[in-house]
């Protein structure tokens, strides 16, 4: 599976990630170099019914459905890089744009 | 001497160890902060704890309040954590100190602790080599005497991998045996809290009491902590299962020699030792480098600059304050991982990729299933293929560095518990060998890992 510049650029398109215009060539090159030998495994024969195996409990156990205090050692506010009235500040959303071609 | 005054001498040893051992750049707590905050810790902590006064370092992905957790990344500089791990208020409640944040991968994405956006962390007794990872910097403290032991975290092989490097014991347990609250997720289906120690008890002591149920953690198990085995006089009527997929022809010829060695002080001590075969184990790694990648590319999408960390150049729109956050806050080989994970979980990809990734688990799961069916009680290989290897040796190739961690993956993909222990040296480099047991069955693994330390020459050339 060769990935090309353009693949990348899509691929961080859909990741919400910048990347570097410099880094791109290496860049297609690593991801197609992993993908080319991870996709080793498709030429296992492996049977549809085969069951995902799920770690952990057989179960998932709910908690109780009650109002407690958020159990924090200081609040958003301290964390957030801009914080108002009980709100984290973003700049506002631009256009909506395509994804590249 | 009163119990304050004994917390207080240790707590003072360890910084001094600590601030000594610098030079690795395995510690990320400054120092006079560290030192702070240990004599502070000993004035409150419990005297009737099983840990009283024994300092841990923890790695840098575990939530303290003590300290800020990076994750060994720039897009985390400066966080606090706002609450803590489950494993760090059992650690304290059972007397231990929480001896500052060890360096590692950042976001755990690596196996030699060069991808930390805090500089790489240093090989103990060889400073042109990688202590491992990406729990490299809990290894490397525990290797140099700072401390007798520390937390870090496993995905894929970050404590056992480690551990093999720097001759020290890492365990990861059993999926679902250590409550993952306040360990940042990097693949949540894989993750879990271990233990590495200096002796297979200090890193047992630890693990004891970290484990059992937390109502914070859907995926830790309903159960009681580990309770520690005693050491057993023999292994007689153990059943040892090496797999002979561990064990190919090109095989380092020292590591070979040091699991001969180990086997055969395994019949020494009475255990029984066969052959099996876990077919699937060469798909191990492809598969696990699907699956990781994919759980991580979504366990990141909160990394946006939105509610915590820093903001990079976030002004004009929202979407480039995410894009510019994570384009500037994460390293490369986080990047590679998320582009890939996400490339994975696309349309017209997922089927080819993940979904046969899913399978492949499945099958490596059920390889595990069929030794154990069969018998054996655990299985016994190399932790690594070769021991510790130099510095910006990898760093070009990622298929490569992926490749050192093909005994340590299949454990984390079948959940199953898994140590390393040290068996002696190549060319003055350690090399670890490791048990691999059946779900929540480490005190067999222990078992097993205590009669094999007190009589492996793990100091010495193989």
């Amino acid at each position: 599976m060769s990935v090309s510049r353009e693949d990348v650029l899509k691929i961080a398109h859909l990741a919400e990630l910048e990347v570097d215009e410099t880094t791109l060539p290496a860049l297609a090159e690593q991801m197609s170099r992993i993908l080319v030998y991870v996709a080793q495994i498709s030429g296992v024969a492996a049977s549809e019914a085969v069951k995902p195996f799920i770690p952990g409990p057989d179960a998932v156990r709910f908690r109780p459905d009650e109002v407690k205090p958020i159990p924090l050692a200081f609040g958003p506010d301290t964390l957030a890089p801009a914080f108002k009235e009980g709100f984290f500040l973003v700049p506002k959303l631009g256009q909506f744009e395509e994804a590249p071609e | 001497m009163s119990d304050t005054n004994d917390a207080l001498a240790s707590a003072k040893a360890a910084a001094d160890r600590i601030v000594k051992a610098k030079r690795l750049n395995a510690c990320l707590t400054p120092s006079k902060e560290l030192r702070t905050s240990l004599l502070r810790q000993a004035q409150t902590v419990h005297p009737s704890g099983v840990l009283y006064g024994m300092p841990v370092a923890v790695k840098d992905n575990i939530c303290t309040l003590e300290f800020t957790t990076t994750c060994g990344s720039k897009v985390l500089e400066g966080y606090r954590s706002p609450y803590e791990a489950t494993a760090i208020s059992k650690l304290k409640a059972a007397g231990a100190l929480i001896a500052g944040k060890a360096n590692c991968d950042e976001f755990a994405m690596g196996s030699s602790t060069e991808h930390s956006a805090y500089g790489r962390t240093v090989h103990p007794m060889d400073k042109t080599r990688v202590p491992g990872g990406s729990s490299g910097g809990s290894a490397s403290l525990v290797a140099a005497g700072a401390v007798p032991a520390a937390l870090g975290s496993e995905t894929g092989g970050s404590v056992r991998q480690p551990a093999s490097f720097c001759g020290v014991v890492g365990i990861k347990p059993t999926y679902g045996r250590v409550s993952r609250s306040g360990l940042v997720a990097f693949g949540s289906s894989l993750d879990q809290i271990g233990v590495l120690g200096r002796s297979v008890h200090d890193a047992a002591r630890v693990l004891s009491v970290i484990s059992g149920r937390d109502p914070k953690d859907a995926t830790c198990e309903d159960r009681d902590p580990l309770r520690l085995p005693t050491v057993p006089e023999s292994l007689q009527g153990f059943v040892i299962g090496v797999p002979k997929e561990y064990f190919p022809p090109d095989l380092d010829a020292g590591v070979r020699r040091a699991c001969d060695r180990a086997l055969r002080l395994l019949r020494e001590l009475g255990a029984a030792v066969r052959e099996v075969s876990l077919p699937h184990t060469a798909y191990a790694v492809p598969t696990y480098y699907i699956i990781a990648p994919a759980e991580a590319s979504s366990n990141l999408a909160r990394y946006d600059g939105a509610r915590y960390g820093p903001r990079f150049n976030g002004s004009m729109d929202v979407r480039a304050l995410y894009r510019h956050t994570r384009g500037e806050g994460f390293g490369a080989e986080v990047q590679r991982r998320i582009l890939v994970g996400t490339y994975v979980l696309s349309s017209g990809y997922y089927d080819a990729y993940y979904r046969k990734a899913q399978q492949m688990r499945a099958l490596i799961a059920q390889d595990f299933r069929n030794a154990f069916d069969r018998g054996v009680d655990l299985l016994f290989t190399p932790t690594t293929p070769t021991p510790a290897f130099r510095a910006g040796e990898k760093t070009a190739d990622p298929v490569a560095m992926y490749l050192s961690d093909v005994y340590t993956v299949t454990a984390n993909l079948a959940g199953l518990p898994a140590l390393s222990l040290p068996l002696g040296r190549i060319k003055g480099l350690p090399i670890g060998g490791q048990f691999i047991g059946q779900a929540f069955l480490e005190d067999e693994m222990l078992e097993a890992a205590y009669a094999l330390e007190r009589v492996v020459p793990a100091g010495e050339e193989v």
